[in-house]
């Protein structure tokens, strides 16, 4: 039914604006694209109002790459940065009050199971540091120990960069911020940490740094939600205004922060490990069959 | 609908061949009511029953086809939503669990709507002030929840008691809103409210709310059908604005939210889906006029002295009514079912002629005795006297009612009025 | 559910404390059962008075704790209890009403 959605009427196709064409001659739907195919399909997200040099852009599109199912996934937000660019993608995106993701995607993810016991629909939430462990911290925290069947994603900029730069709960401690004039009291939330406590059944820590490995990551905490429960993906996302990083210095930033505190994280329960290697086996065999 | 889409695919298979905790083949005690509509279910024999307003409310859950109900516990309605756990569990309910706490549980609800399932939630006084961010975005959002509010005390010092203050912030958000009187009330309209608000030109959030203790609490005669018998189930695919379920292309008011640009198309756009909110209260009405049998209830019509009232209130507005015939005089009651959409029209003929209006009322502020005097302002010579009201839990005997009346035909200067 | 036999006015109590009031009358005499809020459900009981009703057509009644019935207030915690005082009172009424008819 949704990839139909997707395609006009016959005889419509025409008339329709080119991008609209080409998002259902050349887009990703019922195909899987690799990062090395960018530039060469229609993405399902393009424009966006973000801001030159924005990482945080570079990871959302990579995710939306990532999407196993895009006909078939919804995106929770709420205020910040990040809803700027999700909300201009060809998925729907719910975006609520601030902080309310984790609590609606509950909700929405056990209505569409109820609803499309045979269809299993994707519940993405995405969103920033603070929307999440700030003011999102108590729906964010309970979601996890239901272990509600949706993967959450932090845009973590590690500020309010949406309201002009006011430390969050992720600010590195001793950062001079808005609302830390004096430098951050506090350590920087461990949200890994949080996120075995509860048990997630996939747990990530990820730098934009290798567009492959940003793919790979944001599949695997998408399938494993489907079918297990809750994932967590903690992406460094930084705000180049916020912390004056020159345009061209960005990806830099990037590679640095990865070396210095940020590096890769991957933890999986035994049940979604032996899943993946499962997945990733059979995916694996079924793209050297096609080679030949 | 076309039978390929996923929707229909569940139909034909078992919905629930293994649940967790049950033995195999076990069938939901929902799968085996019988879908009626509505104004069948009203015609049917019923059984009058003395239980309370939880248990009410639980028998009308029973018979709604509810899909999922998330609620956090708050007295005095913890009573309902725990039975509705165990309504879950013989399978009444689809899906169930207690939220974090109420902004948790307002949003969680709002997703399970937005999914295009049957949505129920409840709370009390001081849950619902909690959860006033999340429920007064739900009319926009156009989900039609229903929300019981069992009323209850808002403000310091701390109380469990009724009062029913809370419902003032309601009127103003775009939700419905029905102020159930008694038991049978608390039965009947949860039942109502789903009805009319999966309303394709309504969809909006409905809230039956009662007052706390005195109906949640108290037992009182309930008239009901068997419970073989369900209210059709919500029709996901009709609504004003689309599900969220990526089964058709979303509304743009989640994609594109206005406040993403700060320009006059955006205010306009704004403007207009509130319109188009506070346009789809006004619709409701005809709905519920259908099952309610009228927006109001009339008793003694024309008298020259009319109590307007709504909830608990009127119980007792109705035993003066009685008292003062025992008397020899003729008193007027005016019972307001909706308070959104408020019944302007239908009080105005009704209380045009009167020469002095009494709102009794449980709580503080005085928002039915606000919401009288602009409705009747200009339509009547009345003079509408500011109570008699009650608040902070306390009670409000008869005599109460009988004591304003008796001094205002005495002349006594005492009860002010505007 | 209470016995509906001489049942003589059923309303929501009028002390406004929330709950709900069923008369009965048999003669001049009769029972008044009250069933009030309680914080905890299963706490909910029932009040019941001998009543004995005033030479007037209105509902009007003076709690009466003379009769050999009750000399105080009754709590019942049931209905099936409280229908089986309310049966015993309607024939103790009936021959009561009968001996203040010789008297």
């Amino acid at each position: 039914m949704s990839l139909d959605t997707v395609k006009p009427a016959p005889g419509y196709l025409e008339h329709l604006p080119v991008e609209y064409q080409d998002l259902v001659k050349h887009g990703q739907y019922g195909k899987k694209k690799k990062v090395s195919d960018m530039g060469k399909f229609k993405e399902l997200i393009e424009e966006h109002p973000m801001c030159a040099g924005c990482a945080m852009t570079l990871f959302i599109r990579l995710v939306f790459l990532a999407l196993p199912k895009p006909e078939h996934t919804i995106f929770v937000g709420t205020a910040g940065c990040g809803r700027l660019a999700i909300s201009q993608g060809n998925v729907p995106f719910i975006y609520g009050n601030y902080g309310d993701t984790n609590a609606v995607a509950s909700g929405l993810k056990r209505g569409l199971e109820l609803r499309f016991p045979e269809q299993k629909k994707d519940v993405i939430v995405m969103c920033g540091d603070g929307g999440l462990v700030d003011i999102g911290f108590q729906g964010l925290m309970h979601s996890w120990f239901r272990h509600e069947k949706f993967s959450t994603f932090m845009l973590d900029n590690e500020i309010y960069g949406n309201t002009g730069g006011q430390e969050s709960g992720m600010t590195a401690q001793g950062l001079v911020a808005k609302m830390s004039p004096r430098g951050k009291v506090d350590e920087k939330m461990d949200m890994l940490g949080l996120a075995k406590v509860a048990k997630l059944d996939y747990i990530a820590r990820i730098v934009p740094t290798n567009p492959a490995r940003v793919v790979r990551t944001a599949r695997r905490a998408i399938l494993i939600a489907r079918e297990f429960g809750s994932t967590y993906v903690q992406a460094y996302t930084s705000c180049n205004i916020e912390y004056s990083i020159p345009t061209p210095d960005v990806m830099q930033d990037a590679f640095d922060k990865e070396k210095k505190e940020y590096g890769f994280e991957e933890h999986f329960s035994d049940r979604a490990k032996a899943y993946i290697d499962d997945l990733e086996k059979k995916d694996k065999a079924a793209a050297k069959a096609a080679k030949k | 609908m076309s039978p390929e889409t996923a929707e229909a695919k569940q139909n034909s298979t078992s919905k629930h061949a293994n649940v967790p905790g049950k033995p195999e083949g076990w069938v939901p005690a929902g799968d085996l009511q019988e879908v009626i509509s509505l104004e069948e279910m009203q015609k049917l024999p019923k059984e009058t029953i003395f239980m309370t307003g939880s248990e009410a409310a639980r028998e009308s859950i029973r018979r709604a086809n509810v899909d999922m109900a998330i609620a956090y516990p708050i007295t005095p309605q913890s009573e309902t939503m725990q039975q509705a756990g165990y309504l879950f569990d013989e399978g009444y309910i689809k899906d169930y669990y207690r939220a974090e706490e109420e902004i948790g549980t307002m949003s969680a609800i709002s997703g399970a709507s937005r999914a295009g399932v049957r949505s129920l939630t409840a709370t009390s006084g001081p849950g619902l002030m909690r959860g006033m961010e999340a429920l007064a975005s739900w009319p926009g959002a156009r989900v039609p929840i229903v929300m019981l509010n069992m009323c209850r005390v808002i403000n310091t010092p701390l109380a469990i008691q009724p009062d029913n203050a809370e419902i003032s912030f309601l009127l103003n958000t775009g939700m419905l809103v029905l102020h159930a009187e008694n038991q049978q009330d608390f039965f009947d309209w949860p039942l109502v409210a789903f009805m009319v608000s999966e309303e394709v030109d309504v969809t909006l959030p409905c809230t039956v709310s009662v007052d706390g203790f005195f109906v949640t609490h108290a037992r009182g005669n309930v008239a009901m059908c068997d419970k073989k018998y369900k209210i059709p189930p919500r029709d996901g695919w009709r609504n004003a604005v689309p599900s969220m379920d990526n089964e058709n292309p979303p509304a743009r008011i989640s994609r594109d939210a206005p406040i993403q640009k700060s320009n006059f198309i955006s205010y306009h756009m704004h403007a207009s889906w509130q319109q188009e909110v506070f346009s789809a209260v006004q619709r409701s009405a005809k709905y519920f006029d259908k099952y309610l049998g009228g927006l109001i209830e009339v008793v003694n019509p024309g008298a020259d002295e009319m109590i307007i009232a709504s909830g608990a209130a009127v119980s007792q507005a109705r035993e003066a009514v009685r008292q003062e015939e025992e008397k020899g005089n003729k008193v007027g009651l005016i019972k307001v079912k909706t308070i959104r959409p408020f019944p302007t029209a239908q009080v105005i003929a009704a209380a045009k002629h009167a020469k002095v209006i009494l709102v009794p009322e449980f709580n503080q502020t005085g928002w039915l005795h606000k919401e009288v005097c602009t409705t009747l302002y200009g339509h009547t010579q009345a003079v509408i006297y500011n109570g008699p009201r009650v608040y902070g839990g306390m009670t409000m005997p008869t005599e109460l009612i009988l004591d304003w009346l008796k001094d205002i035909r005495e002349k006594d200067k005492s009860r002010n009025h505007f | 559910m209470l016995i509906q036999d001489n049942l003589h006015l059923s309303r929501s109590a009028s002390d406004g404390q929330g709950g709900h009031e069923f008369l009965y009358r048999v003669n001049r005499y009769g029972i008044s059962a009250k069933s009030r809020p309680q914080e905890e459900l299963s706490q909910i009981h029932w009040e019941v008075e001998v009543i004995k009703y005033q030479k007037t057509d209105a509902v009007k009644f003076e709690i009466c704790h003379d009769t050999e019935l009750a000399a105080k207030t009754l709590i019942f915690h049931n209905d099936s209890s409280l229908n089986e005082f309310l049966e015993k009172s309607f024939n103790y009424f009936k021959e009561l009403g009968l001996l203040e008819d010789m008297a």
